[in-house]
């Protein structure tokens, strides 16, 4: 692994740079299709969730210092359950980067690109998040640092210069579509926060391991209350989009945008910021796809892999055959495939490690 | 050698992305585009829609500076879609038609009352059309409308549909109905759509009209008195059900429903004066506070309250008059708040048993009584709120009058 140490605020920012890219494509609006109005009740509810499981993780952790889920792993099940483990991961790292990318691409050529094959795009942002792999992890903890904050206020903009046009009487009927949608099926929606994901391979970077368990606290409570400012900005102005599907909420969110006659049009600069801050995620995720990789190979030197990586990333990327086929992939099989792997095999794997450690004390 | 290599590899990466992102840059060329600035939409005497689209000449308006007036064009094709008329005018115009200056879609009443839903929703597809663009149901061709919407006191069209909605902050006679809302409002169990009216003013008008009222406040678009260079004009709103229209607001209407909706930021109401008969008194009226809507359903039924709160200046003045006593601004103020609740009143069941549409979104406010979503459905608001029943209660303080207070 690279000598790069993570603080605090680039962990948090590192597990936030998820959320913010998935929020810019379609994860408000499903959250609304899935719970309607009682969305934003179900976000404090799923926030809750996810902070427990997240305080969970920290406490499991704690008996193995700063051994990831590799290591653990391989305490667990031995080499070859490391491998299995390491491969689970790529590939859910690797897919799910690479849906979101070929997502926002399509977004990103509908409105602004339409003559341009989608193909270039993606190519556009491998390179950039290549370039910044190679350049080390420190250089794209540092840009994350500073694109991060500038997509956070990006949202709060767009709530604060949409808040007058805000029907509050929207977050009824209280309950949406029942007890059962908001808190039992309404429970995928905690797939939301698969920014949590990073928690599983952060201790062995952080400067300061006593602090993980700070990190996966404020994350989750992070995580939640971004998501709460997303579906606001969508639950309370649009109607529409429970029955609507936009391309992207947010940039249609932006798009009502205007500060008298002279500031008009601003939606392009929130797509700038978002751009950036894409590119950033997918720097972050390749870094830990190839890190893994790395771990389970030995390899030493990682930039001669970065671009086969990239390569692995535009491959997936276009195997959806369209946008239909790659919304599907986004909207349904996403959410499934993150919960399984986060919340069920990762907390698994922890929780089995820690009946073993126990047993051998005994 | 790698070194080379790896210089001709970023070379070629580099002249790779210029060609392919060239044809996006290409085709957002100035020369080849044509801006259109408004959409009108008419009935065709044969199955489909006439087409007209107002452009901008670029050229002529940079060309020209400040001082001159730079001519609009309107072109109209006939078409059974939005894209199948677009794609004539490009071939006419020999250029490709861009939507992202369009300011204004006009919509003829005839069009209107069939529904416009499909036109809405093509429109709001395509990622030129702004989701402020305004939308007018005009009384007359949609086609005449936007010829006769001709810039007077500004040079550019595009300036003068810039200012288009800016009266109604402070008259009320009509609204900044845009087609964002409109998309969103036909989405809506809990409301439904309006559109500006708009129609031709008197001298330009081909056709008598039935100006049956003397009260400046009760006429719309089509009927007003109005003289002047520009033939268009906007007053009232168009109502909506769904997406068909189901009738029209004059403008007191108009102005009852922006304090509905809590829009209006001023407007002058013009009352009998209680001290002289058959003298009226120019009053400017601005909202308080916020108008407080609640909702309770007896017996099945909406029942709607409705609490307005106003301060007004007297602006129309004559000589041997005291607008500092308190007795006679009590009883201005108790006429204004007999006259508006009345109008109010008027409005309401209009839009109840008339209209049949709940134009100003009091679903919303009845959304709490409902724990899920279901049980609203269910219920249909949209399907009963032509048997609500509304109880209006105005506030109205007039504190003065404005510089001559005594005379």
């Amino acid at each position: 692994m690279s000598n790069s140490k993570i603080g605090t605020t680039e962990a948090v920012l590192i597990i936030l740079t998820v959320i913010i890219s998935h929020s810019i494509l379609s994860l408000p609006r499903d959250m609304i299709v899935r719970t309607q109005s009682a969305t934003i009740l179900n976000i404090i509810y799923i926030t809750i969730i996810c902070t427990l499981l997240a305080l969970l993780i920290s406490k499991l952790f704690k008996k193995f210092g700063n051994a990831d889920i590799l290591d653990v792993s391989e305490y667990l099940g031995g080499n070859l359950f490391k491998q299995i483990v390491g491969i689970i991961f790529i590939f859910y790292y690797m897919v799910s980067s690479a849906i979101l990318l070929r997502n926002f691409c399509e977004a990103l050529g509908l409105v602004y690109f339409q003559m341009t094959p989608v193909f270039f795009l993606i190519l556009l942002f491998v390179i950039g998040s290549c370039i910044s792999n190679r350049l080390g992890f420190n250089v794209s903890l540092r840009v994350n640092l500073l694109i991060l904050p500038i997509a956070l206020v990006s949202i709060v903009v767009i709530f604060i210069a949409n808040f007058k046009s805000f029907d509050i009487q929207k977050i009824f009927p209280i309950l949406g579509g029942g007890f059962k949608d908001t808190f039992v099926t309404g429970l995928l929606n905690i797939s939301a926060f698969e920014g949590l994901k990073y928690l599983y391979f952060i201790p062995p970077y952080l400067k300061e391991p006593e602090k993980y368990k700070k990190i996966s606290v404020l994350s989750a409570i992070l995580t939640g209350t971004y998501l709460i400012l997303c579906v606001s900005i969508i639950l309370f102005i649009f109607p529409s989009f429970f029955t609507t599907n936009e391309i992207m909420p947010l940039y249609s969110a932006a798009r009502y945008i205007s500060f008298g006659n002279f500031l008009q049009r601003l939606e392009s600069i929130f797509m700038m910021v978002w751009i950036l801050s894409f590119i950033s995620y997918l720097t972050i995720a390749l870094k830990f796809a190839i890190s893994i990789f790395q771990k389970m190979t030995r390899i030493k030197n990682t930039k001669s892999i970065v671009n086969i990586f990239g390569i692995l990333t535009i491959a997936i990327s276009l195997f959806p055959k369209n946008l239909a086929v790659s919304t599907f992939l986004e909207t349904k099989i996403y959410s499934y495939f993150s919960i399984a792997v986060i919340f069920i095999f990762g907390i698994g794997i922890l929780i089995l490690a820690n009946l073993k450690k126990r047993k051998e004390r005994i | 050698m790698k070194y080379i290599f790896k210089r001709i590899f970023i070379f070629a990466i580099i002249v790779l992305l210029l060609v392919a992102f060239s044809g996006s840059y290409k085709s957002l060329s100035i020369d080849k585009l044509a801006y259109v600035v408004a959409i009108g939409i008419d009935k065709s005497p044969s199955q489909g829609y006439n087409f007209s689209f107002q452009f901008t000449n670029v050229t002529s308006s940079s060309e020209s500076g400040t001082a001159e007036k730079s001519p609009s064009i309107v072109n109209n094709v006939e078409a059974n879609s939005i894209g199948s008329a677009i794609n004539l005018m490009n071939t006419y115009i020999g250029k490709r038609i861009n939507l992202s200056h369009c300011k204004v879609i006009v919509f003829s009443e005839e069009v209107a009352i069939e529904g416009i839903s499909k036109h809405v929703y093509t429109l709001m597809n395509d990622t030129q059309i702004r989701p402020s663009a305004n939308i007018v149901v005009s009384k007359c061709n949609a086609k005449y409308y936007i010829q006769n919407s001709k810039p007077i006191l500004e040079n550019l069209i595009t300036k003068y549909y810039d200012i288009f909605d800016y009266s109604s902050n402070f008259t009320g006679y009509s609204a900044d109905a845009t087609i964002g809302d409109f998309l969103n409002k036909l989405e809506c169990d809990t409301c439904n759509p309006v559109a500006i009216l708009g129609g031709m003013n008197t001298e330009n008008i081909s056709y008598p009209t039935d100006i049956t009222e003397n009260q400046s406040s009760s006429i719309k678009a089509n009927e007003s008195t109005i003289f002047g260079k520009r033939g268009s004009e906007n007053i009232g709103l168009a109502a909506f059900r769904d997406d068909k229209l189901v009738g029209e607001l004059n403008a007191s209407e108009c102005m009852a429903f922006l304090n509905m909706t809590n829009q209006a930021q001023g407007f002058f109401l013009t009352i009998p004066d209680p001290e002289v008969e058959n003298n009226y008194l120019d009053i400017y009226m601005s909202p308080k506070k916020p108008t407080k809507i609640s909702v309770k359903i007896t017996n099945g039924t909406p029942f709607i309250k409705l609490n307005f709160y106003f301060s007004g200046r007297i602006y129309s003045i004559d000589a041997n008059r005291q607008y500092l006593d308190e007795k006679k601004l009590e009883a201005i103020s108790s006429v204004c708040d007999s006259y508006l609740e009345s109008a109010f009143s008027d409005y309401l069941y209009k839009t109840s048993k008339e209209l049949k549409s709940d134009i100003n979104e009091f679903g919303k406010y009845a959304l709490s009584l409902f724990l899920t979503t279901n049980d609203f459905n269910n219920y249909n608001w949209n399907e009963n709120y032509k048997d609500a029943f509304f109880d209006v209660d105005v506030s109205s303080i007039v504190e003065s009058s404005i510089l001559l207070t005594e005379t």
